[in-house]
């Protein structure tokens, strides 16, 4: 007898068997089912907080580096970081005149300031110092008003251009441009307004403030460490620039050859494989969670499996007395374990994403699911039945057919 | 020679101890012969028929059937066997209690690949000849223990077989169902088939043409049924 008529008589009988033991079937099925389903919200959760998390970085730009004196995410002694030489105006010129694949190449120096316009307050705002150039390196675009300017910057003119929070909490229904903000103690005139990029890990790049970069010299924190902003022209570029940037850095600064760089080149996608380690093991464990739960109800099936073989001890007989060889059996019953286990995933796929609506609905978090997500969860669960049903069936093959025709 | 048994002898391991139901059992059936095979319960019929059937392996001996050793064969091989050349009835049905009797003759032809409507039609066939056209879609618990008897006698002849192996055929029925049943055998062998019948009772093996007799798992007699049936197990 061929394997495709195993397999389809094989399907028939195993509906039948199920249909004929409905409660017991539905009982089952529950098993794989919770597991399913927990595993599915879990992936549709985790997919849905990297979407949104991918999102998020890509507002940060994928063409940009951030020279700063300390790494963004920091591993080790902090003592050393903060003895590390400021970097300075005349790293930003270096790196401007000798860095090949940098585009733009600007000064950022930042602190957090009180902003007040007309009664309404604003506290702990970051306050940016940079040049003109600052919007092709930053992604932010001028929605009102202007830029500033290299004369404003020259001239330490007290101007500033106000990030979409600061215009929407401070200068509600008026038009922040030509007003006098309050950065600190000192009054600026709001030259313009920038467009709105988000929230990165829940904190806001709207709340921001941008003033010439000597004026931030001048009236907030003079002796500060610069952050040299470079943007390049297409993200491949980005090793390229960070290996010369490094070496233009090591000749400013000096840095004896043998002793590692004092100085860090930040990158927006390090954040992400800091919200990956954070969130990676918070996976594994759901993760985990999700695999015990199959493999219990794995168990359940097998149980029932066995159940089920030695409860038909005789029929077994009968087929093996009829000419039904052992592969035929033991098709018969993985396909009987199989399909008990796809109802189950069934099931649970439809109460996986039906929880991870649910999670997307009252919390923050957006959980989306793949339409590939629906198919692995019922595939999962027969891979669970063909597992777990192996064992049972082989027994069932093995039986010997004079033993199992005396069987009651 | 359809069989061909040759100083068979089959031994159980039970409890450290050896039971011989067969020792050393040599005997030769023809085609188109009608065997009856008898003896005292215990004396080795029912290992036997196994044996013949495919169904066990004989521990000692050699056994052909249509010229085949059937020791050298695989388990695929011996399956495929019963499903050609072997039609069982046994004494208590052995039907599959959630089919239709249609769907219990068809049985051996799903195991042999026939396509469904061959299939059908042939069951049909061999339902018609055992008279229970009429009960085709009833199930065995609708069906009386004759009825079912003649169910599994159809499925036997479904299969269209080289040889049918009846043990006890009648031991489950009462005497007169039990005597259709015989009736049904004898025309069985007017048209040719070659059976072998396994009973404890010398009534109905006296009936069959040739009929062995067993006694501890030795042939102690072998001769017309109407000699053998009846006759002192220890000459
Ligand atoms: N599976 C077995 N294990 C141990 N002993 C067995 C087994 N099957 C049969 N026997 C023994 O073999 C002998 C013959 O049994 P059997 O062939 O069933 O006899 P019969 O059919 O003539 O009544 C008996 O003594 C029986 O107890
Ligand atoms: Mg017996």
């Amino acid at each position: 007898m061929s394997f495709s008529v195993d397999v389809l008589e094989g399907a028939r009988i195993a509906l039948g068997s199920l249909l004929a033991h409905r409660l017991r079937t539905v009982l089952t099925t529950v098993g794989i089912g919770i597991g399913v389903a927990t595993l599915l919200a879990i992936v549709g959760i985790t997919q849905g907080l990297d979407a949104s998390f991918e999102a998020q970085l890509a507002s940060l730009g994928s063409s940009t580096l951030y020279v700063a004196k300390q790494p963004w995410v920091q591993f080790g002694n902090w003592w050393e970081f903060r003895n590390r030489k400021p970097l300075t105006l005349a790293h930003v010129e270096a790196v401007r005149a000798q860095c090949g694949p940098c585009e733009t190449v600007v000064p950022l120096v930042d602190e957090d300031e009180d902003l007040a316009f007309q009664g309404n307050e604003l506290s702990a705002v970051n306050v940016t110092g940079t040049t003109e150039d600052w919007p092709r390196v930053s992604g932010f675009e001028v929605t009102r008003g202007r830029f500033l300017t290299q004369t404003d910057d020259d001239n330490l003119r007290l101007v500033a251009v106000v990030g979409a929070d600061v215009a929407d909490t401070l200068f509600p229904g008026v038009n922040p441009v030509g007003q006098t903000l309050r950065v600190g103690k000192k009054p600026f005139t709001v030259v313009g307004t920038l467009g709105r990029k988000g929230k990165v890990l829940d904190s806001s790049q709207d709340l921001v403030v941008v003033i010439p970069f000597h004026t931030f010299t001048g009236f907030f924190a003079g002796r500060r460490s610069v952050t040299i902003g470079v943007s390049v022209p297409r993200p491949e570029l980005l090793d390229e620039a960070e290996d010369a940037l490094v070496g233009i850095l090591r000749r400013a600064r000096q840095t004896p050859p043998g002793k590692s760089d004092d100085f860090a080149i930040n990158r927006p996608e390090q954040l992400a494989s800091t919200y990956q380690q954070l969130t990676g093991a918070l996976y594994a464990v759901a993760l985990g969670i999700g695999f015990i739960t199959l493999l219990v109800g794995g168990i359940g099936i097998m149980n029932i499996m066995l159940v089920s073989v030695r409860e038909r001890t005789r029929e077994i007989g009968i087929r093996r007395a009829l000419g039904a060889r052992r592969r035929t059996i033991i098709v018969q019953f993985m396909l009987e374990a199989m399909l008990v286990s796809a109802v189950g995933g069934l099931l649970g796929t439809g109460v996986g994403l039906g929880g991870a609506r649910l999670v997307s609905l009252v919390t923050p978090l957006a959980a989306t699911v793949k339409p590939l997500t629906v198919l692995f969860g019922v595939g999962f669960a027969a891979l669970v039945g063909l597992v777990f049903g192996i064992w049972p069936a082989a027994r069932a093959a093995s039986l010997d057919p004079v033993e199992a025709l005396r069987q009651e | 020679m359809l069989i061909e048994l040759t100083d068979i002898a089959r031994e159980y391991v039970v409890g450290g101890e050896t039971v011989r139901a067969l020792a050393g059992v040599t005997v030769h059936v023809g085609k188109g012969e009608w065997v009856a095979i008898v003896g005292q319960s215990g004396s080795g019929k029912s290992t036997l028929m196994n044996v013949i059937g495919c169904l066990d392996t004989p521990t000692r001996g050699t056994y052909r059937l249509n010229g085949h050793d059937v020791a050298r064969l695989s388990d695929d091989e011996l399956a495929d066997i019963r499903n050609r050349e072997i039609g069982f009835i046994f004494q208590n049905f052995q039907l599959l209690p959630r089919e239709t009797a249609l769907a219990n003759v068809e049985l051996p032809l799903v195991y042999r690949g026939v396509p469904a409507r061959e299939r059908r039609a042939r069951a049909v066939a061999a339902l018609e000849q055992v008279k229970l056209a009429n009960r085709m879609t009833h199930k065995p618990t609708e069906l009386s223990g004759g009825q079912r008897q003649r169910v599994a006698i159809a499925r036997a002849l479904a299969a269209e077989p080289s040889l049918l192996l009846a043990d006890e055929p009648t031991g489950n029925l009462d005497s007169a169902t039990g005597e259709d049943i015989v009736r049904l055998f004898e025309q069985l062998h007017g048209q040719g088939h070659t059976i072998v019948l396994v009973t404890h009772e010398p009534k109905l093996a006296a009936r069959c043409p040739r009929a062995v007799r067993l006694s501890d798992g030795r042939v102690v007699g072998d001769g017309p049924g109407a000699q053998v049936a009846f006759g002192d197990p220890r000459p």
